[in-house]
């Protein structure tokens, strides 16, 4: 990690947009503590030269935290996802490859939207593993809510 | 539950479960929690056998009920905003309906209630966004200066945002030719960038172009992005 504060700008930037989407105040500190452990992992695993894998490993660790938070608090995991994913969602990349397109550069613009897509790749299977695998482990309890129900 | 219970009536139900889930599609949830949501919502409610499919535009609905008939809803999604506490809201409600603490009219009820939930007031929205922008000006390697920028622009940008859909919302002419997600986040992000330059050429900005990522932020769906992701039911 380049700077510890950096900890501290992912927190509060994920708070500033959990408040922008209407998550309420009790909710905030478990989307902020995600996107530590999200913007942490992903500035680790960055530093030791995984540069599209960092980007899965950080996506699956803020899956997995939403959905332990949202078996204790019994709220939907994605809620802490939303704001928690923000500072590793690659708005920079999107930003560099429109910039380099625009001033005509194929090479580098071709460069930063492989590298973007790459890393929307990885976070997407990054949260579909934490989802499927939470959903593998509840898999029982759900089962067993549903059946009951179709005596008639 | 008893078998002899009184179900409420099929077509209530269908309405209920539609709603449901265009509240958690409006509020930008996934496809698949909306699925679940009306089915949730039929099934506890005397639904024999429900099907829903839906996609960010629309929902579909079927309902087989006690009656043996079966009956159907299409609902469009025309407007989407963001709001999280709706969404955990609505996850309740099937919760408790399914888990029979909650009846028929107590659910009409609270989805009528969620409704009503808006978005934290203005204030609060612009030192949010502020707060969202600003941070991750400095996480993207902007400094100080570059920071502040971001964080009043992103805050007007928001400002703008807000006062724009309390206009619309006074004049219903204009609702009704609604502006395209599209077209807002082209202008929105026109203007931010205008500024951020601006502010650069002026010697606010050290390195306008993290300032420009910071504010862009706003208008990047990480929604999208979390909702791209495969129906984990369906791995």
């Amino acid at each position: 990690m380049s700077h510890p504060l950096e900890l501290l700008w992912a927190a509060v930037g994920a708070m500033g947009f959990a408040l922008l989407f209407g998550l309420r105040p009790r909710d905030i500190p478990l989307a902020a503590i995600g996107a530590i452990l999200g913007w942490g992992s992903y500035a680790i695993a960055t530093e030791s030269g995984m540069a599209a894998a960092a980007y899965f490993i950080a996506a699956a660790l803020i899956g997995l935290w939403a959905e332990i938070a949202a078996v204790i608090v019994k709220k939907p995991a994605s809620i802490y996802i939303v704001s928690a994913i923000l500072p590793i969602v690659p708005g920079g990349g999107m930003y560099r490859t429109m910039l380099e397109s625009v001033n005509g550069n194929l090479q580098g613009s071709l460069q930063a939207g492989f590298e973007t897509l790459m890393a929307a790749g990885a976070i997407a299977a990054g949260l579909a593993v934490s989802s499927a695998l939470s959903r593998l482990l509840s898999f029982n309890s759900i089962a067993k809510r549903l059946k009951p129900r179709s005596k008639r | 539950m008893p078998t002899s219970q009184a179900y409420p009536d099929p077509e209530e139900v269908l309405l209920l479960a539609a709603d449901a889930a265009r509240i958690v599609l409006e509020s930008g949830a996934e496809t698949y929690r909306a699925e679940e949501t009306a089915q949730a919502v039929c099934s506890a409610l005397g639904g024999v056998e429900a099907e829903c499919f839906a996609t960010p535009t629309g929902i579909i609905l079927s309902f087989f009920g006690q009656d043996a008939r079966v009956r159907s809803i299409v609902r469009r999604i025309s407007k989407r905003s963001m709001n999280l506490e709706r969404i955990s809201r609505v996850n309740k409600l099937s919760r408790d309906l399914y888990a029979g603490s909650l009846d028929f009219d107590g659910a009409a009820a609270e989805l009528g209630r969620i409704e009503q939930i808006a978005g934290y007031p203005l204030p609060i929205s612009l030192l949010a966004a502020a707060m969202g922008t600003g941070s991750f000006t400095l996480l993207f390697g902007g400094r100080w200066n570059d920071a502040l920028v971001a964080a009043l622009v992103g805050a007007a940008l928001v400002g703008a945002a807000l006062v724009g859909a309390v206009l619309s919302r006074l004049t219903k002419e204009l609702t009704r030719r609604r502006s395209s997600d599209f077209f807002t986040n082209i202008v929105g992000g026109a203007a931010a960038a205008l500024a951020c330059l601006a502010a650069g050429r002026l010697g606010l900005s050290t390195n306008p172009h993290t300032a420009i990522i910071g504010v862009i932020m706003l208008l990047v769906p990480g929604v999208a992005i979390t909702n791209a992701t495969p129906t984990p039911a369906t791995w």
